[in-house]
């Protein structure tokens, strides 16, 4: 369940231009405590917001704020930050208790805590036994896990994960979308997972943004979004067209999908209605069955 | 008896946050372990350690030479037989000082930006100054203990080798300050030379060659062409004799040239113009690198 969280993110009128080409256009948007997902395709306009809120990148216009403040010119908040980048991060020299001393260190921990972090951090992400051994040795799954670790390890407020899954096999996905999901439901960490991948997106996800194009096509919770866009396929052996008037005659919206007829979102009366409509047609019902809508809709609609 | 193992779960960090000052202390110390090999494979070690044994051991046989001397020559021999000690040290192990950063001081920036984990240090509280600050002064700790150790070990020989040593310490105590001093001036100037070159480039090797060439070329080059122009532009030539600029203000510092400078025409410009020269030589190579890891972060 969903309950009424404070806001961490916030872009306002949020524009970033790199000579002619925008890769942001006015995106408005507020992210709020849980784990909130921005999907778009490769060059979307993913990687520069999170760039924009890490404060790595000046935008055009606009303003990006990250938990109340301007990530460019406060330092401080960087300390309460944590960000997982898409591409290789890791020294190959180091092992990964050192490295991850040494970053929790670089976000002002002390050093006695900033080991007992690196510890207990290495642990949760199921690299404790391996943390003596220099990370260059390491196999991709356990250098995605360094990626995320030193993402955490200082216990920020909030934690940007740029394309978590890249280069993982299925194991290690599903894994890694574990590891995502834990970090907000068991270290309370709020997230901000950017992928192209709309399956890591629905499973991990309480939030959704989506990006197309610099523009902003969606915000929303990710329940409500399958909940408008769920449909009823119907599907009846003959009378098919008797049906659907029936249907349509009761005020329900009707439409033809191959062998049967699809009923976009519906409400509880609409099951009335299609039972009432079988009746009278004497259609042989053969199935019927709820179905949501993949996110891959989203991407069809047009920029708002 | 066995033990249980319990798993308390994760917990949030509610200790101290030291800020900006943690991050540069923790990213220097870095800096100075990067530069020496520690907590990295035993191949990391090599290059490192092998010039401090090297530099050590010029100071060493320069002072095994001046005891062995002081004993069969008798007292004075060093001066007598004009035998290398404190203010030549730097002359003869320049060549290997400059070798030494340009191929160590890159593996500070040149691996950072190659494996990116440049990226993560600039999202933590840091700015690219804060970054770059905190490596040359590494690297310059680094630099400066591997010049200072060799003239350590050179002094207590020439005291021990000496018949006298009490009289000795008396006599040359002022050498102790001059050769740290002098220790800070070559520091300075290969640290920050071979970071700003470093800086250009991702790739150590690249860095290291093109910094190795460019004394190779031009202290050979530099010293032809103004022994030839001697009376002419020769000393504003030899100026550009990039393995002097530092020792010029060594003999400042020192008093009187070494036997790498004495036959340099620059001398002839005065004590000014060279320290002015050398600083210059400081200052702008230090601006370079700021402003391009100044632009890191906004």
């Amino acid at each position: 369940m969903i309950t009424a969280a404070r806001e961490l993110l916030a872009a306002k009128g949020l524009t970033k231009r790199y000579g002619s080409v925008v890769a942001l256009d006015n995106v408005t948007f507020s992210i709020h405590e849980g784990v909130t997902g921005i999907l778009g395709e490769n060059g979307a306009g993913k990687s520069t917001s999170i760039r924009i809120f890490l404060g790595l990148v000046q935008p055009t216009s606009g303003q990006a704020l990250v938990l109340g403040e301007d990530a460019s010119s406060s330092l401080a908040v960087r300390a309460r930050l944590g960000y997982m980048p898409e591409h290789d991060c890791l020294p190959s020299q180091v092992s990964a208790a050192d490295f991850l001393t040494h970053m929790a260190e670089l976000s002002g921990l002390p050093r006695s805590a900033a080991r007992t972090r690196a510890a207990d951090v290495l642990r949760h992400t199921g690299l404790f036994e391996e943390r003596y051994r220099p990370i260059g040795g390491y196999s991709t799954g356990m250098k995605q896990r360094v990626k995320l670790a030193q993402a955490l390890v200082h216990d920020p407020a909030f934690v940007f994960l740029d394309e978590p899954t890249a280069g993982l096999d299925p194991v290690g996905r599903e894994e890694m979308l574990s590891l995502v999901r834990k970090t907000h439901r068991e270290f309370g960490i709020s997230v901000l997972l950017s992928s192209h991948l709309m399956a890591d997106v629905e499973r991990t996800c309480d939030r959704i943004i989506v990006i197309q194009g610099g523009h902003l096509v969606h915000a929303g919770e990710v329940g409500q979004f399958t909940r408008e866009t769920e449909t009823v396929f119907i599907e009846v052996d003959t009378h098919r067209e008797e049906l659907a008037l029936a249907l349509r005659r009761r005020g329900v919206a009707v439409a033809a999908e191959g062998s049967g007829l699809t009923i976009k979102g519906p409400d509880e009366s609409v099951y009335d209605h299609v039972r009432d409509a079988l009746v009278e047609t004497e259609a042989p019902l053969r199935r019927m069955a709820p179905r949501r809508r993949a996110l891959t809709e989203l991407f069809e609609r047009q920029p708002a | 008896m066995t033990g249980t193992v319990f798993d308390i779960g994760y917990r949030s960090y509610t200790g101290a946050r030291e800020g900006r000052g943690r991050s540069r202390l923790a990213l220097f110390r870095d800096g100075v372990r990067a530069s020496l090999g520690l907590g990295r494979p035993p191949r990391a070690k090599v290059l490192p350690w092998l010039f401090v044994v090297l530099l050590s051991g010029i100071a060493l046989v320069m002072a095994m030479i001046a005891g062995a001397a002081e004993r069969l020559v008798g007292d004075g021999a060093t001066e007598k037989l004009n035998l290398p000690t404190h203010a030549d040290y730097y002359g003869i192990a320049s060549i290997l000082m400059f070798v030494f950063a340009a191929l160590v001081a890159p593996e500070l920036l040149c691996r950072d930006r190659r494996e990116g984990v440049l990226q993560l240090y600039l999202v933590r509280p840091l700015t690219g100054t804060d970054y770059v600050a905190a490596r040359w002064a590494s690297f310059l700790t680094v630099m400066t203990v591997a010049a200072w150790l060799p003239q350590v070990i050179l002094f207590l020989g020439l005291c021990m080798g000496d018949p006298a040593p009490i009289a000795y310490l008396r006599e040359h105590w002022l050498d102790i300050p001059r050769f740290l001093a002098s220790g800070i001036i070559m520091s300075t100037y290969v640290t920050t030379l071979a970071l700003l070159t470093a800086s250009f480039t991702s790739r150590r090797a690249y860095a290291a060659v093109f910094l190795v060439g460019l004394f190779a070329i031009t202290t050979p080059f530099t010293i032809g062409l103004a022994d030839e122009m001697r009376d002419g532009a020769g000393p504003w030539i030899s100026m550009f004799n990039l393995t002097n600029i530092p020792l010029h203000v060594v003999d400042v510092i020192f008093g009187g040239p070494s036997e790498m400078t004495e036959d340099a025409p620059a001398r002839v410009l005065g004590s000014t113009t060279l320290v002015t020269w050398y600083l210059a030589w400081i200052l702008v190579p230090a601006l370079v690198l700021w402003s391009r890891y100044r632009r890191a972060t906004p």
